[in-house]
């Protein structure tokens, strides 16, 4: 009984009203017009009773005959037959008076004298105009109702399998006529109180004071300390919100940054729309490199030429060409000035890396990162972007060796894959010497790719920053554990448009 | 990244050990190379070093892997032997492709093998090294059919005919550069010349026309050949040298005998291939400078002779088919290489450093914090565009500040971006389906170019779409935003045709344009294919924190 008693604090407003009438009606219908709430509230009750297994709803699919235009009319004014019967009394009045006095259409007018005098109720009197008069049995109807009356006070929309004979028949007759009687399928709804329901019902709803919403005046009133609170069903689903939140791929690089920062690494930063110099040719790599082809790099319309530091351009143009007095022999061509000119879309982080080199801001010893844009012309495709991010940087101080370097990325594998396993394989970069690769043991993922690394070439250190000095350069891929952790296969998805997807993707756990 | 094919089995023969799958793993990562597939015996090797290209054949693999294993030690020992042969060089060629080197190769036998890797490295190598043949191109020929000596020269277009490779009709150059798959493929490298190479015999047969195609008739390698012609002709005469050498100690390796050519160019000759020695002096600091360790001579002359170069009293020798060696750092590497990388010590970093970044970047997360409060949902969205979606479907007429790229993919990627209310009227096109309201923000670079400067800048824009969508709304996220910012904004009437005119704002603080606001166009919504209002802004981070400071 405690549960019952609990359930009945539960009730809304809705329910209250709605439950009592159960006993006794069953159809949608009746319910609504039992408790004189609209249809819509009806189906709100219900659905929560239904939903507290305290009633159950039916759908049947039925004949039932409706009320059309003329019958809605009829059911407010009478029937046009009672109007004309109300007319007469025991008078003898000719068609015209009679159709100012019930202001019955002609049609109407002509109907009502062939049903009444089907039912041999009136008499029609040839004058010099028609003239109409009820006969003893048209009197007797004065006070009696007629069967199509009685049927039109039923309600609506009214099932006509449970229709008694006397009122099929006045069916029949009223859907002969014009517009009163619709006959139509329709689903219609029966309720069925369940146990719970019947056990509701027979302990009574009780105080029905109970507070639903708690409103600014209960609480300065105090009313409510009187009162009982309605209950929630707390379990039940509620409607989806969207919060506003960050791209979860921008904030696995924003955890990213913040690994950086905390390991004590700057950030550094570079142009978009980048320099041949910046983008190769300060990095050491012969202007007849294939990378530079222009298969592979984005080149820019307009503007057609790029400022820059023409000393700074000297050195490196002696760099390539003989070495620049670091003990190289240079690649020994012709360094093209107007090619270093030229712009393209930045196709490599380490550009700004090598922008930091020659920076007046250097610090030494110094680390710095960059989570940069780059493009490059690729297909795209599951496992390509034109467009994404790279994360590069260097360390400069004296005396770095290959140790050091070993070091850095046995740290990166930790901080970033959770890797204490490596493997450092001989690799090849244009611009490092040595040059080696990193593969980490992920511990959900297995043995992965997770960068390329190595020491500037001197060629490439001196020139920029006028000092031997080592300098390591490193860049880790890190998008495919952002993809292992965001739960998605196609690289595509990293910039994806479905908000669908946006808004159920995850923002925990990123980097961890 | 070039990739070879080979036979395992035709590896270990030529290495003298049966080499597993397990062991060919790890030898190739001293060639900078990955296993990327095998099945049975065929063996598929992809390189990340494009400046050693004496790798790229089994034979090569081979002297390297022997060198590793300990089966040979430094410099192989070719021989080359001095002959009559000549080739003569006319001063015609001067202007279109200079240089030449050549050799012959007599006594071997050529096997299915070998025939695969000599042709797969005249493909490797002049694809990548010889930069799609431009730089260096190569042809091998039956030698039997050649009367010496040969002639390299340069004649008009139409001066000639012969029968190129696999075709029946004789044609004249212009006439293969423009029908033969291979004179279109390679057309574009002689597109500035007048005249183009040739090369012939003193009966006047045609070999070849250089960097194109063999002649069908004295051009064509068959099994049964054991006496081969090999030339190489280029831009850059140390690359073509390094092609013959390469040539030459592959078929050295295979049992051929080499022997030298005579290039007589006009006033000069040389002896080809040049297989000379060049000699490399090793600082011993250098190596503990760059590796961290202090090996004795002993150890760096095992390491060195490893890796196939000789050691003698701090003098490195580097064999002739490398040339990658520019400075004692590429040296030092293979010393490395052949320590071997597991076996060097990882050291921390000594140093202290804190970490900083800009306050922009800092200012800018700050931001975006704010944007997702107001209930947007961050986007990301690719920078390169296209100008259909930056200025036709936004309702611009005209963007000449625009980013264009001169060699775009495609054109969906041809432009980079200027604002960044496109990309999120993309975001709104695709989910129509999508619960409503939807509100969403993109935070990111943008570039525009003013006469010969580039300016980066970094905006963000927010839009909101819904039955009741409205400038009060968006105007009430910028207010947020500045108030936020602790600055005050004067909102200016203007005119911007992707928006709705009289409900659309400029947004001011202390003078200077920030931004703008308003209620898109109903023209724009429909190049977006939208039938729900949509109120958003868009604000250089870039300007308000310059002004802020």
């Amino acid at each position: 009984m405690a549960d019952i008693k609990k359930l009945i604090d539960t009730l809304h407003l809705l329910e209250r009203k709605v439950l009592p009438v159960l006993g006794s009606y069953k159809t949608l219908p009746e319910i609504v017009s039992a408790t004189g709430l609209k249809e819509v509230e009806v189906m709100r009750a219900l659905q929560w009773l239904e939903n507290k297994k305290i009633v159950r709803i039916s759908t049947e699919l039925k004949e039932v005959a409706s009320l059309d235009k003329n019958g809605l009319r009829y059911v407010k004014s009478g029937l046009p037959e009672r109007l004309f019967v109300n007319a007469l009394k025991a008078r003898e009045l000719s068609i015209s008076r009679l159709e100012k006095i019930t202001k019955l259409s002609k049609d109407e007018l002509n109907s009502c004298l062939g049903i009444l005098r089907k039912k041999a109720m009136v008499v029609i009197i040839k004058n010099k105009e028609l003239r109409v008069k009820l006969t003893d049995e048209g009197l007797k109807w004065l006070k009696k109702e007629f069967l199509e009356e009685k049927f039109l006070k039923n309600v609506f929309p009214l099932d006509i399998k449970s229709l008694q004979p006397e009122e099929q028949f006045a069916l029949q007759n009223l859907k002969k006529r014009k517009n009163i009687i619709r006959v139509e399928m329709q689903k219609l709804k029966h309720v069925k109180l369940l146990a719970k329901g019947n056990d509701i019902l027979s302990q009574g709803l009780g105080d029905d004071k109970v507070i639903d919403v708690l409103r600014p005046e209960l609480l300065r009133s105090g009313e409510w300390r009187n009162k009982s609170f309605r209950r929630y069903d707390v379990s039940i689903n509620v409607p989806k919100i969207w919060p506003g939140k960050k791209q979860t791929y921008r904030i696995f690089l924003d955890d990213v940054r913040k690994k950086f920062l905390s390991l004590g690494f700057s950030e550094m930063t570079g142009p978009l729309v980048e320099s041949e110099f910046w983008n190769m040719d300060s990095l050491f790599m012969p202007q007849f490199h294939s990378a530079r082809d222009i298969h592979d790099a984005l080149y820019v319309k307009e503007p057609k030429r790029a400022k820059l530091d023409e000393a700074l351009v000297k050195r490196v143009k002696a760099a390539h060409e003989n070495g620049f007095g670091t003990g190289s022999k240079g690649w020994d061509y012709e360094f093209d000035t107007a090619r270093t000119h030229r712009l393209v879309l930045r196709s490599q982080g380490t550009a700004c890396s090598a922008r930091m080199l020659a920076s007046d801001d250097l610090k030494i010893p110094g680390k710095y990162f960059g989570i940069t844009r780059c493009f490059r012309k690729d297909v795209v495709d599951a496992t390509h972007n034109a467009d994404f991010y790279q994360i590069e940087g260097i360390v400069i101080e004296k005396g770095l060796t290959l140790s050091h370097l070993f070091g850095l990325l046995r740290m990166f594998a930790r901080e970033f894959a959770g890797a204490d396993e490596v493997k450092i394989v001989p690799g090849y970069f244009p611009f490092t010497e040595p040059s080696v690769e990193l593969f980490a043991r992920h511990p959900e993922m297995g043995w992965i790719e997770l960068g390329g690394a190595g020491i500037f070439r001197p060629e490439l250190v001196k020139p920029l920053t006028g000092k031997d000095i080592s300098v390591i350069a490193w860049g880790i891929g890190i998008d495919r554990i952002a993809m292992f952790k965001l739960g998605i296969k196609d690289i595509r998805c990293l910039f994806s448009h479905d908000l669908e997807f946006l808004r159920n993707q995850k923002v925990i756990g990123c980097l961890q | 990244m070039p990739t070879i094919n080979f036979s395992l089995k035709d590896l270990s023969n030529l290495i003298g050990k049966k080499i597993n799958e397990k062991e060919l793993k790890n030898l190739l990562e001293y060639a900078k190379a990955e296993l990327s597939n095998i099945d049975g015996d065929e063996v598929s090797v992809q390189f990340n070093d494009t400046n050693q290209p004496y790798l790229w054949c089994t034979e090569g693999l081979a002297v390297l892997f022997r060198g590793i294993l300990g089966k040979e030690r430094g410099i192989p020992d070719v021989k080359i032997e001095k002959s009559d042969y000549k080739v003569i060089v006319d001063r015609s060629v001067k202007s279109v492709r200079p240089f030449i080197c050549a050799f012959v190769a007599k006594e071997g036998k050529i096997d299915d093998f070998f025939l695969k890797q000599l042709i797969q490295l005249q493909e490797k190598f002049c694809d990548n090294f010889g930069r799609r043949r431009e730089k260096v191109a190569i042809g091998v020929y039956p030698c039997k059919k050649i009367s010496f000596p040969v002639y390299y020269k340069a004649v008009p277009p139409k001066s000639v005919r012969f029968i190129p490779l696999d075709f029946s009709k004789d044609m004249n150059l212009a006439e293969i550069l423009e029908e033969h798959p291979k004179g279109k493929e390679f057309s574009w490298i002689l597109k500035d010349t007048k005249k183009y190479p040739l090369l012939s015999d003193s009966n006047n047969d045609i070999l070849s026309f250089p960097p194109i195609i063999n002649s069908n008739d004295m051009g064509k390698l068959e099994i049964s050949d054991n006496e081969l012609f090999f030339e190489a002709t280029g831009t850059d005469l140390k690359s073509v040298n390094l092609a013959a050498n390469i040539f030459a100690h592959a078929l050295f390796i295979r049992g051929f005998k080499i022997y030298s050519v005579k290039i007589s160019y006009t006033g000069k000759s040389m002896i080809s291939p040049d297989s000379s020695i060049e000699k490399h002096k090793l600082n011993k600091e250098d190596i503990s400078k760059l590796l961290g360790l202090n090996l004795k001579d002993s150890e760096i002359k095992k390491f060195l002779e490893m890796a196939r170069f000789n050691f003698n009293n701090a003098i490195v020798e580097i064999p002739c088919f490398r040339n990658d060696i520019m400075h004692s750092v590429d040296i030092i590497e293979d010393i490395g290489i052949m320590y071997g990388f597991d076996n060097i010590a990882a050291a921390p970093l000594a140093n202290y450093t804190v970490g900083n970044t800009f306050s922009l970047q800092e200012n800018i997360d700050k931001i975006r914090d704010i944007i997702a409060g107001m209930g947007y949902q961050e986007i990301l969205s690719p920078i390169l565009t296209s100008k259909e979606t930056l200025i036709d479907r936004m309702n611009i007429k005209r963007a000449l500040d625009v980013i264009e790229i001169n060699n775009p993919m495609s054109a969906g990627f041809s432009v980079v971006r200027s604002w960044i209310i496109p990309g999120l009227m993309d975001v709104l096109m695709r989910n129509k389906h999508v619960d409503f309201p939807q509100k969403v923000f993109e935070q990111g670079l943008v570039n525009v170019h003013n006469n010969d400067v580039v300016n980066d800048n970094e905006n963000t824009a927010g839009i909101s779409t819904h039955i009741n969508a409205s400038f009060t709304e968006a105007r009430q996220a910028v207010d947020a935003i500045l108030r936020i910012c602790g600055v005050e904004a004067l909102y200016e009437d203007f005119d911007h045709s992707s928006f709705i005119s009289g409900r659309v704002a400029k947004v001011l603080v202390k003078n200077k344009e920030v931004g703008f606001v308003g209620e898109i166009h109903p023209f724009v919504l429909n190049a977006w294919g939208l039938d729900m209002p949509v109120a958003g802004f868009e604000l250089n981070l870039s300007e308000l924190f310059k002004i802020i400071k």
